[in-house]
C-alpha cells in the first residue's frame, strides 16, 4: 500500500478530531472521503500535511513505507505529498511562478535530484497553466492574489500538475467552483490518474465524483471511518444522507 | 552645544541618542583613505566624506560650510551643495558617502533644483571600525517650479547614534521622492519634513527600518499640504528582531485651503522574536475639508497560514521567512523609481536578514 493510516488521533485545541482513523491507499488508486460537517475531514488532511497546532496523539501514517509523522512539511511535501487547499492562501508580493520554481527545487534537492533549469521550466509551467484556463500573467502575478474561488482552485490544480506528487490530498477542491470551472479541474485530475499516483479526495457532495470516478468511497464520521464501499456508496450518501448511510 | 533633545518631549519620545554623550569624548581614527568602491551604485559624481571632511569631490556642486547645525547649534558642518539646473540633467546617479571613524562629526547638504531640473542621489552612511560615533546629518532641499529630485539615504553606522534632520520645499508641479534605509547596529533618528507649497506640487517619503539587537531607529516624517491641488505618499516598512526597536511617527497636515490634497499613509511592522518592539503613530491633521487622506497602520507577525502553504509546496522554512519578509519589504523598497538604487537598497535589506537567520 502506498499510504497506510493506522489508528490514527489527533487534536486541535486540546480537541479530539480524529478518534482511530484506519484507511489504506494503493498506488494509482482514487478514494474519496465523505462526510457530514465537522466529522474531521479537513483535520485529516492537515494532519497529513503536518499543519502546526494538528497535534497528532496516536497512531501512524506510513507513506511509501516511510513514517510521514516524523517529516515537517516541508519534507512530506519532497516525500511526495501535495495537499489542495479548500480555501487556497493569498501570498502578497510573493510571485506565484517563482515561488513554485523554488518549491519544486527544494523538493528535488531534498531529494538528490538536479534542479529545474529557468526555461525548463517556464515551458512547464506555460503548458500547465494553458491546460487549467489560467493565463502566465495570472502565474507570475503575487499567489492567489486577486483570484477568484475558482481561479484559486485552478491555480491549485496547476501546482499540483508541476509538483507530480506521489499522493495527492485534495480538500474540497469542488468547492466555489461552477460547472464548467469543475470540469475543468476535474479533467486535470483525471489527466493526472496513474499507476504510480493515488489520490485521496475530500467532499461534500457526490458532484466531483461524477467527473472522477473513486475506486473507493469512505464515509468519516466523527474522526472515524464507519463505511467504506465503491463508488456507488456516493449515490446512496447522496440520495440518504450521512447520518442514515452510516447507520 | 545646546542641550540634546530628550523623551520628555513628544516628538523624541522613542529616540534613543544615549550613543552620542560616547560620541563626544571619541577621538576620530581617521587614518586612511577608505574605499567607497562596496558602496557604489552607479560611475557618476562622486563624493566621499571621511567624519564630516570631504576627501573626493565632483565640480557638479561645490562643498560649502554651514552653521547652525540642528541639535548642535555651536557646530559648523560641511557638505555637498548642489545647485542644479535642467541642463545638469544628464548628470546620472550622484553619490555620497559617509563615512564615519569615530567622535562627532556635523555634515550640511543644501540641494537647490532650479526650474525643471532633475537630479537622482544616493547618501550612504557608514562606520570604519568600532569607535562610537556621531553622524548629525542636515539637509535643506528646495525644488523650484517642475524639478525633480529622487533621494535615496541608507545608514548602517555600528557605534554610537547617527541623526539626520531633512527640511523640503516643493513647488507648483515639483517632486520629492525620498527614500530611506536604517539598518545600522546604531542607533538612528531621521526626520523629515516636506512643505508642499504651490499646487501639483507631490512628496514621497517611504522607506525601511531594520532595527537588530539593541538598536533603537526611529523616523519622523511630516509632510504638509500648503496648497490645493498637492499629493504625498507615506509608505514604511518596518522589521525589529532581538531587542531591537523600530519607531514610526508619520504625519500629513492638510492646511484649511489646501483643497483637493491628496494624501496617502501606510505604515506596518513586522515583528520577527517576541522580545522586539515596534511603535507606529500615524496622524492627520485636516482642516481643508475636499480631500481624499487614506491611512492603514498594522504591527505584526509572518502569517502563519501563508508560511504552511509555502511549506506544503515544499519551501524549507528559513526561506518561506526569508520570501515573505522580503516581499513585505519591497513593499517601500519597490517605490523607488531608480531600479540600480532599488535593487542595491533590496540587496542591503536581505543581506540584514540573512544575517540574523
Amino acid at each position: 500500500m502506498m499510504l497506510e493510516i493506522e489508528d490514527l488521533h489527533a487534536q486541535v485545541d486540546g480537541k479530539s478530531i480524529l478518534n482511530g482513523l484506519t484507511l489504506s491507499v494503493g498506488a494509482g488508486e482514487v478514494h474519496a472521503i465523505m462526510g457530514p460537517n465537522g466529522a474531521g475531514k479537513s483535520t485529516l488532511a492537515y494532519v497529513l500535511a503536518g499543519r502546526p497546532g494538528y497535534d497528532v496523539t496516536g497512531g501512524s501514517v506510513m507513506l511509501d513505507g516511510a513514517d510521514l509523522l516524523a517529516l515537517a512539511p516541508h519534507e512530506r511535501a519532497a516525500a511526495g505529498l501535495f495537499l489542495g487547499f479548500q480555501y487556497p492562501v493569498e501570498i502578497p508580493g510573493v510571485s506565484g511562478v517563482a515561488f513554485m520554481r523554488e518549491a519544486l527545487n527544494a523538493q528535488r534537492k531534498h531529494r538528490g535530484e538536479a534542479e529545474l533549469g529557468a526555461g525548463e521550466y517556464l515551458k512547464m509551467a506555460r503548458a500547465e497553466a494553458e491546460r487549467l484556463g489560467l493565463s502566465m500573467d495570472m502565474m507570475k502575478r503575487p499567489v492567489n492574489v486577486g483570484f477568484s474561488g475558482g481561479e484559486k482552485k485552478r491555480h491549485e490544480m496547476v501546482q499540483m500538475a508541476l509538483a507530480k506528487p506521489r499522493l495527492a490530498v485534495l480538500d474540497e477542491t469542488d468547492s466555489g467552483l461552477d460547472i464548467d470551472a469543475l470540469r475543468v479541474v476535474a479533467d486535470g485530475i483525471n489527466a493526472m490518474r496513474s499507476p504510480a499516483r493515488a489520490f485521496l479526495m475530500i467532499t461534500h457532495y457526490q458532484r466531483l465524483l461524477d467527473y472522477v470516478r473513486p475506486d473507493r468511497v469512505h464515509v468519516l464520521v466523527a474522526g472515524r471511518i464507519e463505511r467504506s464501499g465503491g463508488p456507488e456508496l456516493a449515490h446512496e450518501l447522496e440520495a440518504q444522507g450521512y447520518v442514515r448511510a452510516a447507520a | 552645544m545646546s542641550a540634546l533633545p530628550t523623551r520628555a518631549q513628544e516628538e523624541w519620545r522613542w529616540s534613543d541618542l544615549s550613543g552620542v554623550a560616547g560620541a563626544l569624548v571619541q577621538a576620530a581614527a581617521n587614518d586612511g583613505t577608505p574605499d567607497a568602491a562596496a558602496w557604489r551604485v552607479g560611475d557618476g559624481p562622486l563624493w566621499v566624506f571621511v567624519d564630516g571632511v570631504a576627501i573626493t569631490r565632483h565640480t557638479i556642486g561645490r562643498d560649502e560650510e554651514r552653521g547652525g547645525q540642528p541639535l548642535s547649534d555651536g557646530a559648523r558642518g560641511r557638505g555637498v551643495a548642489l545647485d542644479l539646473g535642467a541642463e545638469h540633467a544628464s548628470a546620472g546617479l550622484i553619490e555620497i558617502v559617509h563615512f564615519a571613524t569615530g567622535g562627532p562629526s556635523h555634515v550640511a547638504h543644501c540641494y537647490t533644483l532650479a526650474a525643471d531640473a532633475q537630479a537622482s542621489v544616493v547618501e550612504t552612511y557608514v562606520q570604519l571600525g568600532d569607535a562610537p560615533a556621531w553622524a548629525n546629518l542636515a539637509v535643506e532641499i528646495d525644488l523650484a517650479q517642475g524639478a525633480r529630485l529622487m533621494r535615496h539615504v541608507r545608514r548602517f553606522e555600528r557605534a554610537g547614534a547617527a541623526t539626520e534632520t531633512t527640511n523640503v520645499r516643493v513647488g507648483q508641479g515639483a517632486s520629492y521622492a525620498g527614500l530611506t534605509l536604517l539598518g545600522g547596529e546604531a542607533s538612528a533618528r531621521a526626520q523629515t519634513h516636506v512643505s508642499l507649497n504651490a499646487p501639483g506640487a507631490f512628496a514621497s517619503v517611504d522607506g525601511v527600518i531594520l532595527a537588530d539587537a539593541t538598536a533603537k531607529h526611529d523616523i519622523t516624517s511630516v509632510i504638509t499640504h500648503a496648497a490645493p491641488d498637492t499629493a504625498s505618499r507615506q509608505t514604511w516598512r518596518a522589521v525589529a528582531r532581538g531587542l531591537g526597536v523600530a519607531s514610526i511617527a508619520a504625519k500629513v497636515a492638510i492646511a484649511r485651503d489646501a483643497q483637493r490634497s491628496n494624501a496617502e499613509q501606510s505604515l506596518r511592522g513586522l515583528l520577527m522574536d517576541r522580545t522586539a518592539t515596534i511603535n507606529a503613530k500615524p496622524e492627520l491633521e485636516i482642516f481643508a475639508d475636499d480631500v481624499k487622506a487614506a491611512h492603514g497602520c498594522a504591527v505584526g507577525e509572518l502569517d502563519a497560514n501563508a508560511l504552511f502553504y509555502l511549506a506544503q509546496r515544499g519551501v524549507p522554512p528559513v526561506r518561506a521567512r526569508a520570501l515573505m519578509t522580503q516581499a513585505f519589504l519591497a513593499q517601500a523598497l519597490g517605490q523607488s523609481g531608480d531600479a540600480a538604487v532599488r535593487d542595491a537598497f533590496e540587496h542591503d535589506a536581505f543581506a540584514w536578514l540573512e544575517a540574523g537567520k
